[in-house]
């Protein structure tokens, strides 16, 4: 009888709710902060990407940081308690080769925190970028889930804002170090961004021998997409350092994002080289092979294409990395290919 | 008759209409003297729209007559090759093809998409026809709509995790003709062919199935042997449709409405009827994306759905249609 | 074929004493009627308490109870039990209910299976409102809940508009459903296709439905809009008894039939349109909650609270899996698709005619 089933249910769940323990103890009081050793003496200011000016009596030790701003963080010496991230830590790239022993994972997935865990980490400050277009924290935006947006309830979020260059962040983040006690000058950040300048003075001298134009482009099998610079920031670092990204010129009015090209006008633009999103490199590949008309744009004809990190770099050192492969990708590339 | 006639028609504009403008004289050119070597307006006419024009009569016919089919036999207004669990099953082998596997590209996706919506038809059927009373519509209806949920959870749940499996689903979930040339048009073609003789051959059982099971048996047709043969044929069609375009919602479902509109309840005129009406619809709607999109084009699904949706509200509104 | 072993109703075999089986059949399900919906409710609010106790921080029985009360000592206790397990599980709770109603509502009342509000639109009407506030610039910032709530309900009374010609039949609303519910996946599959990769990852989110996606302000409308339910509850019963009869008969016992139904699908739309809000488009639980309880009823079959308690439990179980219990943590719609599914094909393949009502 399937009364009996249910009942029978009931009284086993009663059973085990009556036998279950604690993880909490019963005696209050908050684990004692366990922070850096130098910490400077309070009270602390910083003003976020928001344009908010946080203050607090002491400088924070025990935060909570987004996995990209936790990678800056940790290369100034300062390591954050927990760390949430937009997908898994093994194949996020900007966790790829920060060491994370010690550290709480809150969250391996987009919009998904583990706000309980997180409350009992003591945290006393919240890390992660400013989003300007969605007024809002990298995993805190206004789509992401009420439950996991409750992570700002337990300490203040602070972030530099994403906006017209990479830069932007990296620099936000070796500020934001230095606030709280980085001895910024002999970490592994500083190696970092002189690795950058160098890396972005050789990419600029190389494109200052060349008079190269890129579109950057993502292709699918019913259309191809041709990105609007405006909207990543790497595309116009490109540009300012000498490698000209072509504004498409009737981007979708409601998704300015891209402009919408049918196979049947893939020629529309003639660059020298194209750009393809570094995470899908190989799959578009594949795409554009079954596309006639894909080599109706010289520069895929020619076979110039390079991988665009797009839409990920934080970090003096990951933004080093891209710009020597891209350079090494670029000097190849013939510029009389385009208009 | 008239709507036969207006095939050839929808077809040539087919060819000579689209995102790029062509000249009329230049598309014709394109058929005398097209090589490899020739100009990318010849490529265009030949190797995109020709294969394109192919596909979309198919795949309308296809879909057009497998909603009738499923309609009928499973007696119910709201079954379509969707919630028959054919997407789910082809959205679920492709998904699971590119996070498991790890194999991609469009053939790839065609092939799976081909296995899963055969595999996700036949299983529907199986648990339709466990049970006291075999397969009953409500229960196939049912085990369908079931298996839908279950496999679109699990396909989402494969997504979610894999973001560039995300970044193929997406335009893969709406539907469309465009970037299917040659290898993949003769792929499914025959599949699609056979489909739709099959389709035509089954308008006596149907008639005998909407008069209800025991009537049905009293004209001495096999209940049994003539859902799983209906049902193979769905499989087939929709499979082969599914296969080549993604997910096409609404083809299957309206047509059987539009089609008994005009032409009453009897499947021998209904199933033809029901093929010619898909083929437009499909063929018509992708016409209509690719003038309205500018140089981009709008997927075949989305036309289908912001145009021909309030229409054939418009339609259940206004005409008298006939319940099943 | 042997007879199914969990079967739990045949109908009386006519050969029996006809008043004394009929007196025997009315106490049998009357009671049954009481008892079900009873035993699952409290089946709901134990898991309830399980869920509470058993977080990824684990608690004690006491520790939860007492911060219920407001009698805990404990403030870290506190934060995690009233502002984020607490309220999650109040939401799978209502959600559940609120689906779960709604489902059985829309299957009598359109006498068909298949006709719960996530296939005939409803669901697809919220699901076009949120994809536009994830993707659509012009719509930043806008309040999703509110986005979806006003979607479901835009649609719910345009599906309602275009049906009515002298009155609606259930056949015409269905159909003029599917036609809407195409639509608004077009429009959200044209959506899909031009945004950002990180919007459509958050659209996906949204679209596959996930309790705990909403805030606690959301959570109390539904929660009121439930309570307000409650005391109404057996005059909807009693209207969907009427309806099942047909119109006819119905028409003949002098019930008029249109504001009946009107009452009915408005019941329906809005808890729909409130659980939609609150969870994103949950799929299955309401097309599946009311054959399972009707399972469970046996002849007193279509019950609205045996429905809505199924609804919960559903959702109780599908949440703490998808948070707890996967390496990774999953929409809430991932698992009820995925646990529900098997189960209804198990109901499916063991029931008999009448049970299934077909």
């Amino acid at each position: 009888m399937r009364l009996r089933l249910a009942l029978a249910t009931a009284a086993s769940l009663a059973l085990a709710l009556s036998a279950c323990s604690s993880d909490v103890a019963d005696d209050d009081g908050a684990e004692p902060a366990s922070g850096a050793s130098a910490t400077p003496e309070g009270p602390w200011t910083f003003t976020d990407g928001s344009g908010e000016v946080v203050e607090l009596a002491e400088v924070p030790t025990r935060i909570i940081a987004h996995a990209p701003a936790a990678a800056a963080l940790i290369s100034y010496g300062i390591r954050p308690v927990g760390i949430y991230g937009d997908e898994s830590v093994d194949t996020d790239p900007n966790l790829d080769g920060v060491d994370l022993t010690g550290i709480e994972i809150l969250g391996e997935e987009w919009g998904s925190i583990d706000v309980a865990k997180a409350s009992t980490l003591d945290a006393d400050l919240i890390v992660a970028d400013w989003w300007p277009a969605e007024k809002a924290h990298s995993g805190l935006e206004n789509s992401v889930k009420a439950k996991s947006k409750k992570l700002a309830e337990l300490a203040p979020v602070v972030g530099p804002s994403q906006g017209g260059s990479i830069l932007n962040l990296a620099e936000g983040y070796e500020d934001l170090a230095e606030s709280l006690g980085a001895d910024v000058e002999n970490s592994q950040g500083a190696e970092d961004k002189a690795a950058f300048e160098k890396a972005r003075d050789a990419f600029a001298a190389a494109m200052a021998d060349k008079d190269l134009t890129a579109l950057a482009v993502s292709p699918t099998a019913d259309l191809l997409y041709a990105a609007n610079p405006e909207f990543a920031p790497e595309l116009l670092d490109f540009t300012e350092w000498g490698l000209q990204v072509v504004t498409p010129d009737a981007p979708d009015p409601d998704f300015p994002y891209w402009e919408n090209l049918s196979w049947e006008n893939a020629d529309k633009y003639q660059p020298d080289v194209l750009l393809i999103d570094s995470r899908s490199f190989e799959e578009a590949k594949k795409t554009v092979a079954a596309q006639p008309t894909w080599t109706s744009i010289r520069a895929a004809e020619a076979g110039q294409l390079i991988e665009w990190p797009a839409f990920w770099l934080h970090t003096y050192a990951d933004y080093a990395d891209a710009l020597t492969k891209l350079t090494a990708d670029l000097a190849d590339v013939d510029d009389t290919i385009g208009d | 008759m008239l709507l036969a006639g207006l095939v050839p028609v929808l077809a040539f504009l087919s060819v000579t209409q689209g995102s790029r403008d062509i000249a009329l004289r230049d598309v014709l050119d394109a058929f005398g003297h097209f090589t490899q070597s020739s100009s990318v307006d010849d490529t265009v006419t030949v190797r995109l729209r020709v294969p394109r024009t192919i596909l979309g009569l198919l795949v309308g016919a296809a879909l057009g007559l497998a909603g009738t089919l499923l309609q009928g036999l499973t007696r119910n207004a709201l079954a379509d090759p969707g919630i028959m669990g054919v997407n789910a099953g082809a959205a679920f082998a492709v998904v699971g093809s590119i996070t498991l596997l790890g194999v991609s590209g469009l053939a790839f996706h065609v092939a799976a998409a081909f296995v899963g919506a055969l595999a996700a038809t036949a299983l529907v059927y199986t648990v339709g026809s466990l049970g006291r009373d075999g397969a009953t519509p409500v229960k196939m209806a049912l085990a369908g709509a079931a298996i839908t949920a279950g496999l679109t959870a699990v396909t989402t749940g494969l997504l979610l995790t894999d973001l560039a499996a995300q970044q193929q689903y997406r335009f893969w979930q709406v539907g469309s003709l465009a970037g299917r040339y040659a290898p993949i048009v003769t792929g499914v073609a025959p599949f699609l062919l056979v489909g739709l003789v099959l389709a035509l051959l089954c308008g006596r059982w149907l008639n005998a199935l909407a008069l209800g099971d025991d009537a049905a048996r009293g004209l001495g047709v096999s209940l049994t042997r003539t859902r799983v043969a209906t049902f193979l044929v769905v499989g087939l069609l929709c499979g082969a449709a599914t296969a080549a375009c993604g997910p096409i919602v609404f083809v299957g479902l309206v047509v059987p409405h539009v089609a008994r509109f005009l032409c009453g309840p009897d499947y021998r005129w209904l199933l033809p009827y029901a093929l010619v009406l898909g083929a437009l619809l499909l063929l018509g709607a992708d016409i209509l994306g690719r003038v309205l999109g500018g140089t981009g084009e709008l997927q075949v699904g989305v036309v289908l759905g912001i145009l021909g949706a309030p229409f054939f509200v418009l339609l259940v509104r206004y005409a008298r249609l006939a319940e099943l | 074929m042997s007879v199914p072993v969990l079967a739990v109703d045949s109908a009386p075999a006519p050969t029996q004493p006809a008043a004394a089986a009929l007196r025997r059949t009315r106490r049998a399900r009357r009671i049954r009627a009481g008892l079900v919906p009873a035993v699952l409710l409290a089946v709901a609010a134990l898991l309830a308490l399980l869920t509470l106790c058993f977080g990824s921080v684990r608690l004690s029985l006491d520790q939860v109870v007492a911060a219920i009360l407001g009698a805990g000592d404990n403030d870290a206790v506190d934060f995690i039990v009233r502002e984020l397990t607490g309220p999650q599980v109040k939401a799978a709770v209502c959600v559940g209910l609120a689906l779960g109603a709604a489902g059985t509502i829309f299957q009598q009342l359109l006498r068909n299976p298949l006709a719960s509000p996530d296939f005939v639109g409803i669901s697809a009407g919220a699901s076009v409102a949120a994809v536009a506030g994830i993707a659509v610039p012009a719509f930043a910032g806008a309040s999703l809940p509110v986005l979806a709530f006003v979607g479901a309900l835009v649609t719910a009374a345009a599906m309602y508009l275009l049906a009515w010609r002298d009155g609606i039949t259930g056949y015409r609303f269905v159909l003029i459903g599917i036609g809407t519910a195409a639509f608004c996946t077009g429009v959200t599959g044209y959506l899909l296709t031009r945004t950002s990769l990180t919007e459509a990852r958050a659209a996906l989110h949204w679209l596959t439905g996930s309790i705990g996606q909403a805030g606690d302000t959301e959570n109390d409308v539904l929660l009121v809009a439930l309570l307000v339910l409650v005391p109404v509850l057996p005059l909807l019963q009693r209207m969907l008894r009427t309806i099942e009869l047909g119109d006819d008969t119905a028409r003949g016992l002098g019930v008029r039939i249109e504001p009946t139904r009107l009452v009915l699908i408005g019941a329906g739309v809005l808890l729909t349109a409130l659980a939609t809000a609150v969870a994103g488009p949950i799929t299955f639980v309401a097309l599946v909650a009311g054959p399972v309880a009707d399972r469970l009823l046996g002849s007193a079959r279509g019950g609205i609270v045996a429905a809505g308690a199924v609804g919960a439990i559903l959702c109780l179980v599908a949440d703490y899996v998808a948070q707890y219990l996967l390496p990774v943590e999953v929409p809430t719609g991932v698992v009820t698709g995925a646990v529900g599914a098997p189960y209804l094909l198990w109901l499916i393949a063991t029931t008999n005619r009448r049970g299934m009502g077909g």
